[in-house]
Protein backbone atom coordinates (compact mmCIF):
# COMPACT_ATOMS: atom_id res chain seq x y z
CA UNK A 1 0.00 0.00 0.00
CA UNK A 2 1.23 3.48 -0.83
CA UNK A 3 2.42 5.55 2.29
CA UNK A 4 0.15 8.65 0.27
CA UNK A 5 -2.17 8.48 -2.81
CA UNK A 6 -3.47 11.17 -4.47
CA UNK A 7 -5.77 10.70 -6.96
CA UNK A 8 -7.67 13.74 -9.78
CA UNK A 9 -7.16 16.47 -6.91
CA UNK A 10 -8.83 19.49 -8.30
CA UNK A 11 -8.67 22.97 -6.35
CA UNK A 12 -9.58 26.20 -7.63
CA UNK A 13 -8.52 29.60 -6.09
CA UNK A 14 -10.24 33.16 -7.22
CA UNK A 15 -12.35 31.66 -9.61
CA UNK A 16 -9.26 29.66 -11.49
CA UNK A 17 -8.38 26.66 -11.04
CA UNK A 18 -4.50 26.03 -9.48
CA UNK A 19 -4.92 21.76 -8.99
CA UNK A 20 -6.27 20.55 -11.90
CA UNK A 21 -6.94 16.24 -11.62
CA UNK A 22 -3.36 15.82 -9.79
CA UNK A 23 -2.51 12.18 -9.20
CA UNK A 24 0.56 10.43 -7.98
CA UNK A 25 1.96 8.21 -5.43
CA UNK A 26 4.25 8.40 -3.05
CA UNK A 27 5.59 5.16 -1.14
CA UNK A 28 7.96 4.10 2.01
CA UNK A 29 11.40 5.53 1.26
CA UNK A 30 10.41 8.05 -1.11
CA UNK A 31 12.45 11.73 -1.23
CA UNK A 32 9.65 14.00 -3.62
CA UNK A 33 10.45 17.29 -4.08
CA UNK A 34 7.39 19.78 -5.16
CA UNK A 35 9.09 22.05 -7.43
CA UNK A 36 7.49 25.36 -9.75
CA UNK A 37 6.99 29.01 -10.13
CA UNK A 38 5.83 30.99 -7.23
CA UNK A 39 1.48 30.79 -7.15
CA UNK A 40 1.79 27.46 -8.91
CA UNK A 41 -0.11 25.81 -5.83
CA UNK A 42 2.77 24.28 -4.06
CA UNK A 43 1.73 25.17 -0.46
CA UNK A 44 -1.39 24.48 -1.19
CA UNK A 45 -0.82 21.34 -2.07
CA UNK A 46 0.79 20.24 0.80
CA UNK A 47 -2.27 21.51 2.93
CA UNK A 48 -4.44 19.81 0.53
CA UNK A 49 -2.29 16.59 2.02
CA UNK A 50 -2.85 17.26 5.84
CA UNK A 51 -6.56 18.14 5.06
CA UNK A 52 -6.21 21.83 6.46
CA UNK A 53 -7.92 22.38 3.25
CA UNK A 54 -10.65 20.64 1.37
CA UNK A 55 -10.43 20.17 -2.07
CA UNK A 56 -13.32 20.96 -4.61
CA UNK A 57 -12.49 17.22 -6.17
CA UNK A 58 -10.51 13.88 -5.78
CA UNK A 59 -8.74 11.93 -2.70
CA UNK A 60 -5.83 12.01 -1.08
CA UNK A 61 -5.63 8.90 1.18
CA UNK A 62 -2.83 8.32 3.64
CA UNK A 63 -1.99 4.63 4.15
CA UNK A 64 -5.05 4.02 2.34
CA UNK A 65 -7.11 6.44 4.88
CA UNK A 66 -9.13 9.12 3.52
CA UNK A 67 -8.13 12.35 4.75
CA UNK A 68 -11.24 14.25 4.58
CA UNK A 69 -12.95 11.21 6.87
CA UNK A 70 -10.12 11.93 9.31
CA UNK A 71 -10.01 13.94 12.76
CA UNK A 72 -7.00 15.66 13.46
CA UNK A 73 -5.84 13.31 15.94
CA UNK A 74 -5.72 10.55 13.81
CA UNK A 75 -3.90 12.59 10.67
CA UNK A 76 -1.18 14.03 12.96
CA UNK A 77 -0.33 10.62 13.62
CA UNK A 78 -0.46 9.24 10.25
CA UNK A 79 1.27 12.84 8.67
CA UNK A 80 3.77 15.47 9.86
CA UNK A 81 3.58 18.66 8.34
CA UNK A 82 6.68 21.41 9.11
CA UNK A 83 5.01 24.46 8.21
CA UNK A 84 7.76 27.43 5.96
CA UNK A 85 7.61 29.70 9.34
CA UNK A 86 6.10 28.98 12.65
CA UNK A 87 6.33 31.53 14.62
CA UNK A 88 5.28 32.21 18.38
CA UNK A 89 5.31 35.15 20.98
CA UNK A 90 6.21 32.47 23.96
CA UNK A 91 9.40 31.32 25.10
CA UNK A 92 8.62 27.38 24.51
CA UNK A 93 12.24 25.79 24.83
CA UNK A 94 13.69 23.42 22.21
CA UNK A 95 12.40 20.20 24.28
CA UNK A 96 9.17 21.34 25.29
CA UNK A 97 8.86 22.17 21.32
CA UNK A 98 9.64 18.90 19.97
CA UNK A 99 7.69 17.11 23.13
CA UNK A 100 4.87 19.64 22.03
CA UNK A 101 4.69 16.70 18.18
CA UNK A 102 3.30 14.03 21.09
CA UNK A 103 0.54 15.80 21.50
CA UNK A 104 -1.60 13.43 19.45
CA UNK A 105 -0.19 10.49 21.10
CA UNK A 106 -0.06 11.61 24.42
CA UNK A 107 -3.41 10.56 26.70
CA UNK A 108 -5.11 13.95 26.75
CA UNK A 109 -5.19 14.33 30.79
CA UNK A 110 -1.85 13.31 31.79
CA UNK A 111 1.45 14.50 31.12
CA UNK A 112 4.15 13.17 28.85
CA UNK A 113 4.42 9.65 29.49
CA UNK A 114 8.49 8.20 29.10
CA UNK A 115 7.48 7.12 25.61
CA UNK A 116 7.00 10.75 24.89
CA UNK A 117 10.19 11.71 26.56
CA UNK A 118 12.21 8.94 24.66
CA UNK A 119 10.55 10.26 21.67
CA UNK A 120 11.51 13.57 21.83
CA UNK A 121 15.18 13.08 23.03
CA UNK A 122 15.45 10.57 19.56
CA UNK A 123 14.08 13.38 17.16
CA UNK A 124 16.49 15.71 19.05
CA UNK A 125 18.81 13.13 18.58
CA UNK A 126 18.54 12.95 14.72
CA UNK A 127 18.62 16.38 13.84
CA UNK A 128 21.27 16.84 15.39
CA UNK A 129 20.05 19.59 18.71
CA UNK A 130 20.54 17.81 21.61
CA UNK A 131 22.45 20.59 22.40
CA UNK A 132 19.97 23.50 21.94
CA UNK A 133 17.41 21.10 24.26
CA UNK A 134 17.09 23.81 26.74
CA UNK A 135 17.24 26.97 25.13
CA UNK A 136 13.70 28.86 23.93
CA UNK A 137 13.21 28.41 20.44
CA UNK A 138 12.77 32.24 20.13
CA UNK A 139 16.68 32.70 20.63
CA UNK A 140 17.71 30.19 17.70
CA UNK A 141 19.09 31.06 14.24
CA UNK A 142 16.69 30.23 11.34
CA UNK A 143 18.81 27.32 10.78
CA UNK A 144 18.79 25.73 14.36
CA UNK A 145 14.56 26.82 14.21
CA UNK A 146 13.84 24.66 11.15
CA UNK A 147 15.85 21.85 12.83
CA UNK A 148 13.55 22.42 15.89
CA UNK A 149 10.69 21.92 13.85
CA UNK A 150 11.92 19.29 11.82
CA UNK A 151 12.42 17.39 15.29
CA UNK A 152 8.56 18.13 16.72
CA UNK A 153 7.42 16.42 13.34
CA UNK A 154 9.66 13.61 13.50
CA UNK A 155 8.32 13.47 17.36
CA UNK A 156 5.03 12.45 15.67
CA UNK A 157 6.08 9.20 14.73
CA UNK A 158 3.94 9.73 11.33
CA UNK A 159 5.16 7.59 9.01
CA UNK A 160 4.85 10.78 5.89
CA UNK A 161 6.52 13.82 6.14
CA UNK A 162 5.89 16.77 4.35
CA UNK A 163 7.57 20.13 4.21
CA UNK A 164 6.98 23.04 3.22
CA UNK A 165 9.95 25.33 2.03
CA UNK A 166 12.09 23.80 4.73
CA UNK A 167 15.70 25.59 2.83
CA UNK A 168 14.32 28.91 2.40
CA UNK A 169 16.45 31.46 3.94
CA UNK A 170 18.83 28.86 5.14
CA UNK A 171 22.59 29.43 4.25
CA UNK A 172 24.46 26.67 1.80
CA UNK A 173 25.78 24.99 4.85
CA UNK A 174 21.91 24.42 6.31
CA UNK A 175 20.20 23.56 3.25
CA UNK A 176 22.83 20.78 2.49
CA UNK A 177 22.42 19.38 6.21
CA UNK A 178 18.49 19.67 5.85
CA UNK A 179 18.63 17.95 2.69
CA UNK A 180 21.20 15.13 3.68
CA UNK A 181 18.91 14.92 7.49
CA UNK A 182 15.35 14.06 4.80
CA UNK A 183 17.14 11.68 2.56
CA UNK A 184 18.30 9.89 5.59
CA UNK A 185 14.68 10.14 6.96
CA UNK A 186 13.99 8.45 3.45
CA UNK A 187 16.47 5.86 4.04
CA UNK A 188 15.01 4.62 7.57
CA UNK A 189 11.63 4.30 5.40
CA UNK A 190 9.65 7.48 5.90
CA UNK A 191 7.79 8.80 2.64
CA UNK A 192 9.00 12.57 2.34
CA UNK A 193 7.53 15.32 0.19
CA UNK A 194 9.16 18.85 0.20
CA UNK A 195 8.60 21.30 -1.29
CA UNK A 196 11.94 23.12 -2.32
CA UNK A 197 12.46 27.21 -4.37
CA UNK A 198 15.49 25.82 -5.68
CA UNK A 199 15.42 23.17 -8.18
CA UNK A 200 19.06 22.67 -7.83
CA UNK A 201 18.65 21.83 -4.18
CA UNK A 202 16.53 18.31 -5.60
CA UNK A 203 19.82 17.12 -6.53
CA UNK A 204 20.85 16.43 -3.19
CA UNK A 205 18.77 13.28 -2.50
CA UNK A 206 15.11 13.46 -4.38
CA UNK A 207 14.15 10.70 -5.92
CA UNK A 208 11.14 11.64 -7.51
CA UNK A 209 10.18 15.41 -8.37
CA UNK A 210 6.45 16.89 -9.04
CA UNK A 211 6.63 19.77 -11.17
CA UNK A 212 3.50 22.20 -11.04
CA UNK A 213 2.58 25.13 -13.38
CA UNK A 214 -0.32 26.92 -14.64
CA UNK A 215 -3.18 24.29 -13.55
CA UNK A 216 -0.81 21.48 -15.00
CA UNK A 217 1.82 19.15 -12.87
CA UNK A 218 4.04 16.64 -13.86
CA UNK A 219 5.22 13.65 -11.57
CA UNK A 220 8.19 11.33 -12.18
CA UNK A 221 11.62 9.77 -11.17
CA UNK A 222 13.79 13.29 -10.23
CA UNK A 223 16.58 12.27 -12.71
CA UNK A 224 14.12 12.33 -15.72
CA UNK A 225 11.74 15.27 -14.35
CA UNK A 226 14.93 17.98 -13.17
CA UNK A 227 16.30 17.82 -16.93
CA UNK A 228 17.01 21.44 -17.89
CA UNK A 229 14.88 21.19 -20.90
CA UNK A 230 11.99 20.39 -18.08
CA UNK A 231 12.39 22.61 -15.86
CA UNK A 232 13.28 25.43 -18.34
CA UNK A 233 9.77 25.64 -19.77
CA UNK A 234 8.23 25.06 -16.10
CA UNK A 235 9.49 27.83 -14.96
CA UNK A 236 9.80 30.28 -17.88
CA UNK A 237 13.68 30.57 -18.69
CA UNK A 238 15.67 29.73 -21.20
CA UNK A 239 16.99 26.35 -21.50
CA UNK A 240 20.94 27.64 -20.92
CA UNK A 241 19.86 29.87 -17.69
CA UNK A 242 22.93 29.58 -15.41
CA UNK A 243 19.87 28.98 -12.47
CA UNK A 244 18.65 25.87 -13.93
CA UNK A 245 21.13 22.36 -12.14
CA UNK A 246 23.47 21.43 -15.24
CA UNK A 247 23.31 17.47 -15.91
CA UNK B 1 13.44 22.28 32.12
CA UNK B 2 12.79 25.13 34.90
CA UNK B 3 12.67 24.90 38.73
CA UNK B 4 9.44 24.24 40.59
CA UNK B 5 8.56 27.76 41.53
CA UNK B 6 5.57 27.56 43.11
CA UNK B 7 6.50 27.80 46.42
CA UNK B 8 7.81 31.63 45.70
CA UNK B 9 4.61 31.90 43.94
CA UNK B 10 2.27 30.70 46.97
CA UNK B 11 5.05 33.32 49.62
CA UNK B 12 3.48 36.35 47.48
CA UNK B 13 -0.17 34.77 48.14
CA UNK B 14 0.14 34.42 51.81
CA UNK B 15 2.02 38.06 51.82
CA UNK B 16 -0.95 39.60 49.52
CA UNK B 17 -3.51 37.89 51.89
CA UNK B 18 -1.97 39.72 54.89
CA UNK B 19 -1.36 42.70 53.36
CA UNK B 20 -4.72 42.58 53.08
CA UNK B 21 -6.23 41.15 56.46
CA UNK B 22 -4.05 43.92 58.15
CA UNK B 23 -4.54 47.14 55.85
CA UNK B 24 -7.08 49.43 57.04
CA UNK B 25 -7.76 52.75 59.19
CA UNK B 26 -9.05 50.51 61.90
CA UNK B 27 -6.48 48.67 63.03
CA UNK B 28 -6.69 45.02 63.59
CA UNK B 29 -9.27 45.07 65.47
CA UNK B 30 -11.12 41.41 65.27
CA UNK B 31 -14.62 42.49 64.46
CA UNK B 32 -13.37 44.69 61.22
CA UNK B 33 -10.93 41.93 60.22
CA UNK B 34 -13.04 38.99 60.82
CA UNK B 35 -16.29 40.50 58.78
CA UNK B 36 -15.03 43.09 57.19
CA UNK B 37 -11.45 42.51 55.36
CA UNK B 38 -11.82 38.55 55.50
CA UNK B 39 -15.00 38.30 53.07
CA UNK B 40 -13.49 41.15 51.22
CA UNK B 41 -10.17 39.43 51.02
CA UNK B 42 -12.00 35.89 49.81
CA UNK B 43 -13.63 37.95 47.09
CA UNK B 44 -10.23 39.55 45.82
CA UNK B 45 -8.76 36.32 45.96
CA UNK B 46 -11.26 34.71 43.75
CA UNK B 47 -12.00 37.35 41.31
CA UNK B 48 -7.83 38.06 41.09
CA UNK B 49 -8.20 34.18 40.18
CA UNK B 50 -10.72 33.92 37.77
CA UNK B 51 -9.41 37.02 35.82
CA UNK B 52 -6.21 35.61 35.89
CA UNK B 53 -6.73 32.13 34.53
CA UNK B 54 -8.56 33.77 32.00
CA UNK B 55 -6.08 36.10 30.52
CA UNK B 56 -3.95 32.96 30.62
CA UNK B 57 -6.55 31.34 28.09
CA UNK B 58 -7.44 34.01 26.14
CA UNK B 59 -3.03 34.28 25.60
CA UNK B 60 -2.73 30.83 24.85
CA UNK B 61 -5.99 29.97 22.81
CA UNK B 62 -5.47 33.37 20.42
CA UNK B 63 -1.10 32.96 20.63
CA UNK B 64 -1.99 36.90 21.11
CA UNK B 65 0.14 38.24 24.39
CA UNK B 66 -1.67 41.28 24.27
CA UNK B 67 -5.19 39.66 25.08
CA UNK B 68 -7.11 39.70 28.44
CA UNK B 69 -10.52 39.67 29.15
CA UNK B 70 -10.67 43.85 30.07
CA UNK B 71 -9.21 44.41 26.28
CA UNK B 72 -11.15 41.51 24.01
CA UNK B 73 -14.71 43.10 25.63
CA UNK B 74 -15.36 40.41 27.83
CA UNK B 75 -15.28 42.21 30.38
CA UNK B 76 -17.32 44.79 29.10
CA UNK B 77 -19.92 42.42 27.82
CA UNK B 78 -20.28 40.67 31.49
CA UNK B 79 -20.94 44.37 33.01
CA UNK B 80 -23.25 45.44 30.47
CA UNK B 81 -25.35 42.47 30.96
CA UNK B 82 -24.96 42.81 34.83
CA UNK B 83 -26.01 46.13 34.56
CA UNK B 84 -29.29 45.39 32.14
CA UNK B 85 -30.11 42.64 34.89
CA UNK B 86 -29.63 44.83 37.80
CA UNK B 87 -32.39 47.59 35.78
CA UNK B 88 -34.53 44.67 35.28
CA UNK B 89 -34.76 43.43 38.76
CA UNK B 90 -32.69 40.52 38.69
CA UNK B 91 -30.75 40.53 41.57
CA UNK B 92 -26.78 38.45 41.80
CA UNK B 93 -28.15 35.75 43.68
CA UNK B 94 -30.83 34.21 40.63
CA UNK B 95 -29.29 31.71 38.07
CA UNK B 96 -30.48 33.92 35.62
CA UNK B 97 -28.09 36.51 36.73
CA UNK B 98 -25.04 34.53 36.27
CA UNK B 99 -26.41 33.19 32.47
CA UNK B 100 -26.80 36.16 31.21
CA UNK B 101 -23.56 37.99 32.29
CA UNK B 102 -22.23 34.63 30.50
CA UNK B 103 -24.07 35.16 27.54
CA UNK B 104 -23.18 39.01 27.47
CA UNK B 105 -19.27 38.11 28.05
CA UNK B 106 -19.32 34.94 25.33
CA UNK B 107 -20.97 37.20 22.85
CA UNK B 108 -19.12 40.01 23.12
CA UNK B 109 -15.77 37.77 22.91
CA UNK B 110 -16.77 36.38 19.96
CA UNK B 111 -17.76 39.58 18.35
CA UNK B 112 -14.61 41.12 18.65
CA UNK B 113 -12.78 37.75 17.64
CA UNK B 114 -15.10 37.70 14.54
CA UNK B 115 -14.55 41.48 13.63
CA UNK B 116 -10.59 40.97 13.52
CA UNK B 117 -11.21 37.63 11.32
CA UNK B 118 -12.37 39.57 8.95
CA UNK B 119 -9.63 40.91 7.67
CA UNK B 120 -8.45 37.60 6.72
CA UNK B 121 -5.50 36.49 8.99
CA UNK B 122 -5.88 37.01 12.47
CA UNK B 123 -3.33 39.46 13.99
CA UNK B 124 -2.55 40.70 17.48
CA UNK B 125 -3.08 44.04 16.53
CA UNK B 126 -6.55 43.03 14.56
CA UNK B 127 -7.61 41.71 17.93
CA UNK B 128 -6.91 44.10 19.85
CA UNK B 129 -9.00 47.07 17.91
CA UNK B 130 -11.67 44.86 17.19
CA UNK B 131 -11.75 44.43 21.12
CA UNK B 132 -11.08 48.40 21.93
CA UNK B 133 -13.99 49.27 19.72
CA UNK B 134 -16.97 46.75 20.91
CA UNK B 135 -15.44 47.10 24.56
CA UNK B 136 -16.14 50.94 23.67
CA UNK B 137 -19.64 50.28 22.31
CA UNK B 138 -20.25 48.31 25.29
CA UNK B 139 -19.41 50.71 27.82
CA UNK B 140 -21.14 53.63 26.45
CA UNK B 141 -24.45 51.20 26.26
CA UNK B 142 -23.88 50.84 30.19
CA UNK B 143 -23.63 54.68 30.74
CA UNK B 144 -26.74 55.53 29.21
CA UNK B 145 -28.71 52.92 30.91
CA UNK B 146 -27.17 54.99 34.01
CA UNK B 147 -27.57 58.11 33.06
CA UNK B 148 -31.69 57.48 32.08
CA UNK B 149 -32.26 55.10 35.77
CA UNK B 150 -30.88 57.34 38.07
CA UNK B 151 -32.28 55.96 41.79
CA UNK B 152 -29.70 52.68 41.57
CA UNK B 153 -26.99 54.42 39.35
CA UNK B 154 -24.84 55.76 42.48
CA UNK B 155 -23.96 52.43 43.66
CA UNK B 156 -23.89 50.32 40.02
CA UNK B 157 -21.23 53.41 39.36
CA UNK B 158 -19.29 52.14 41.60
CA UNK B 159 -19.88 48.34 40.08
CA UNK B 160 -18.83 49.54 37.17
CA UNK B 161 -15.50 51.16 38.39
CA UNK B 162 -14.97 47.79 39.68
CA UNK B 163 -14.40 47.21 43.25
CA UNK B 164 -14.57 44.93 45.69
CA UNK B 165 -17.63 45.56 47.75
CA UNK B 166 -19.68 43.58 50.88
CA UNK B 167 -21.78 41.21 48.80
CA UNK B 168 -23.36 38.23 49.78
CA UNK B 169 -21.85 35.21 50.61
CA UNK B 170 -23.98 32.73 48.43
CA UNK B 171 -22.35 35.18 45.51
CA UNK B 172 -18.99 34.68 46.42
CA UNK B 173 -19.33 31.35 46.89
CA UNK B 174 -20.64 30.35 43.47
CA UNK B 175 -18.37 32.75 41.65
CA UNK B 176 -15.54 30.97 43.70
CA UNK B 177 -17.29 27.59 42.62
CA UNK B 178 -17.54 28.83 38.73
CA UNK B 179 -13.71 29.50 38.97
CA UNK B 180 -12.76 26.34 40.27
CA UNK B 181 -14.55 24.31 38.05
CA UNK B 182 -12.96 26.57 34.79
CA UNK B 183 -9.64 25.90 36.08
CA UNK B 184 -10.17 22.18 36.80
CA UNK B 185 -11.50 21.88 33.45
CA UNK B 186 -8.93 24.07 31.56
CA UNK B 187 -5.83 22.35 33.11
CA UNK B 188 -7.51 18.62 31.57
CA UNK B 189 -6.28 20.25 27.98
CA UNK B 190 -3.45 22.18 28.63
CA UNK B 191 -2.07 20.51 26.14
CA UNK B 192 -4.18 21.76 23.58
CA UNK B 193 -3.74 25.13 24.98
CA UNK B 194 -0.31 24.83 24.18
CA UNK B 195 -0.68 23.40 20.64
CA UNK B 196 -2.70 26.74 20.31
CA UNK B 197 0.22 28.63 21.28
CA UNK B 198 2.14 28.20 18.43
CA UNK B 199 -1.01 29.19 16.19
CA UNK B 200 -4.46 27.23 14.74
CA UNK B 201 -2.38 26.25 11.76
CA UNK B 202 0.64 24.64 13.71
CA UNK B 203 -2.76 23.13 16.41
CA UNK B 204 -3.92 21.13 13.58
CA UNK B 205 -0.90 19.30 12.31
CA UNK B 206 -0.38 18.80 15.99
CA UNK B 207 -3.69 17.13 16.28
CA UNK B 208 -5.61 19.59 17.80
CA UNK B 209 -8.79 20.46 16.24
CA UNK B 210 -8.25 24.48 16.40
CA UNK B 211 -12.06 25.32 15.86
CA UNK B 212 -13.19 22.98 19.43
CA UNK B 213 -10.41 23.98 21.09
CA UNK B 214 -11.09 28.27 20.62
CA UNK B 215 -15.23 27.58 21.33
CA UNK B 216 -14.02 25.36 24.27
CA UNK B 217 -11.01 28.03 25.93
CA UNK B 218 -12.91 30.58 24.87
CA UNK B 219 -16.19 29.63 27.26
CA UNK B 220 -13.91 28.87 29.94
CA UNK B 221 -12.63 32.14 29.98
CA UNK B 222 -15.64 33.72 29.58
CA UNK B 223 -17.09 31.70 32.38
CA UNK B 224 -14.65 32.67 34.83
CA UNK B 225 -14.64 36.48 34.10
CA UNK B 226 -18.47 36.48 34.27
CA UNK B 227 -18.12 34.88 37.48
CA UNK B 228 -15.46 37.57 38.80
CA UNK B 229 -17.62 40.58 37.13
CA UNK B 230 -20.55 39.72 39.32
CA UNK B 231 -18.35 39.76 42.24
CA UNK B 232 -16.36 42.85 41.49
CA UNK B 233 -17.44 44.53 37.79
CA UNK B 234 -14.98 45.57 35.16
CA UNK B 235 -11.30 45.39 36.75
CA UNK B 236 -8.95 45.01 33.98
CA UNK B 237 -5.46 44.42 33.47
CA UNK B 238 -5.49 41.28 36.06
CA UNK B 239 -5.50 38.81 33.54
CA UNK B 240 -3.24 40.84 30.94
CA UNK B 241 -0.54 41.41 33.24
CA UNK B 242 -0.44 37.35 35.86
CA UNK B 243 0.66 35.48 32.65
CA UNK B 244 2.82 37.62 31.71
CA UNK B 245 4.91 38.08 34.75
CA UNK B 246 4.12 33.94 36.02
CA UNK B 247 5.62 33.13 33.11
CA UNK B 248 8.98 34.27 34.25
CA UNK B 249 8.68 31.96 36.81
CA UNK B 250 6.86 28.85 34.97
CA UNK B 251 7.74 29.40 31.37
CA UNK B 252 4.67 29.43 29.12
CA UNK B 253 3.99 25.57 29.09
CA UNK B 254 0.04 25.81 30.01
CA UNK B 255 0.72 22.59 32.63
CA UNK B 256 2.71 25.14 35.18
CA UNK B 257 0.90 28.62 33.44
CA UNK B 258 -2.74 27.84 34.43
CA UNK B 259 -2.03 27.12 38.16
CA UNK B 260 0.26 29.92 38.13
CA UNK B 261 -1.98 32.51 36.50
CA UNK B 262 -4.73 31.60 39.18
CA UNK B 263 -2.85 32.23 42.83
CA UNK B 264 -1.04 34.79 40.98
CA UNK B 265 -4.07 36.68 39.59
CA UNK B 266 -5.53 36.38 43.20
CA UNK B 267 -1.89 37.73 45.47
CA UNK B 268 -2.22 40.46 42.97
CA UNK B 269 -5.90 41.99 43.10
CA UNK B 270 -5.92 41.16 46.89
CA UNK B 271 -2.56 43.71 46.84
CA UNK B 272 -4.48 45.80 44.83
CA UNK B 273 -7.65 46.14 46.74
CA UNK B 274 -5.37 46.36 49.98
CA UNK B 275 -2.96 49.11 48.49
CA UNK B 276 -6.33 51.25 47.25
CA UNK B 277 -7.99 51.23 51.14
CA UNK B 278 -4.33 52.18 52.22
CA UNK B 279 -2.44 54.64 49.77
CA UNK B 280 -5.19 57.95 50.70
CA UNK B 281 -6.24 56.53 53.83
CA UNK B 282 -9.14 57.35 55.10
CA UNK B 283 -10.65 58.06 51.34
CA UNK B 284 -10.56 54.90 49.40
CA UNK B 285 -9.40 54.28 45.56
CA UNK B 286 -11.50 51.27 43.74
CA UNK B 287 -9.18 48.03 42.94
CA UNK B 288 -10.35 48.83 39.48
CA UNK B 289 -8.88 52.27 39.71
CA UNK B 290 -5.41 50.96 41.35
CA UNK B 291 -5.11 48.30 38.60
CA UNK B 292 -5.51 50.20 35.74
CA UNK B 293 -3.41 52.31 36.97
CA UNK B 294 -0.53 49.94 37.54
CA UNK B 295 -1.81 48.35 34.10
CA UNK B 296 -2.01 50.53 31.56
CA UNK B 297 1.64 51.52 31.87
CA UNK B 298 2.16 47.87 31.51
CA UNK B 299 0.06 47.29 28.12
CA UNK B 300 2.25 50.65 27.24
CA UNK B 301 5.66 48.78 27.37
CA UNK B 302 3.95 45.56 26.08
CA UNK B 303 3.30 47.20 22.89
CA UNK B 304 6.55 48.86 23.20
CA UNK B 305 8.36 45.75 23.42
CA UNK B 306 6.59 44.34 20.48
CA UNK B 307 7.14 47.06 17.97
CA UNK B 308 11.07 46.54 19.20
CA UNK B 309 10.76 42.82 18.72
CA UNK B 310 9.16 43.51 14.92
CA UNK B 311 11.84 46.12 14.09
Amino acid sequence: MPALRVSGLTFSYNGGPLLQDLSFELHPGDFMCVLGPNGSGKSTLLRLLTGYIKPAAGSVRLAGEEVSALKPGRLARLAAYVASETATPYDFSVREMVLLGRTARAGFWRGYSAADGAAADLALQETGIVRLAGRSVNTLSTGERQLAFIAQALAQEAKVLLLDEPTSHLDLKYKSDVMGLLRSLAGKGLAVAAVLHEPALAALGCNKALVLGAGRYAFGPASAMLSPANLAAAYGLPPDSPLLPKQ
Amino acid sequence: MRKNRLPLLLAALAAACLFSLAAGPAGLAPDIVWHLRLPRTLAALAVGAGLGLAGALFQGALKNPLSDPYILGTSSGATAAAVLCFMAGIERTSPLFFAAVFAGAFGATFLSYWLARLAGRLSDAALVLAGVAVSAFLSALVMLVLSAGRERSFSLFYFVLGGLYPSEPGVLAASAGIIAVCAALAMLRWRALDAMALGEDSAYHLGVDPARERVLFFSLACAATSAAVALGGTIGFVGLMTPHIVRLLTGPSARALLPAAAVGGAALLAAADAAGRTLFSPAEIPAGVVMALAGAPFFMWLLWRGARGRA
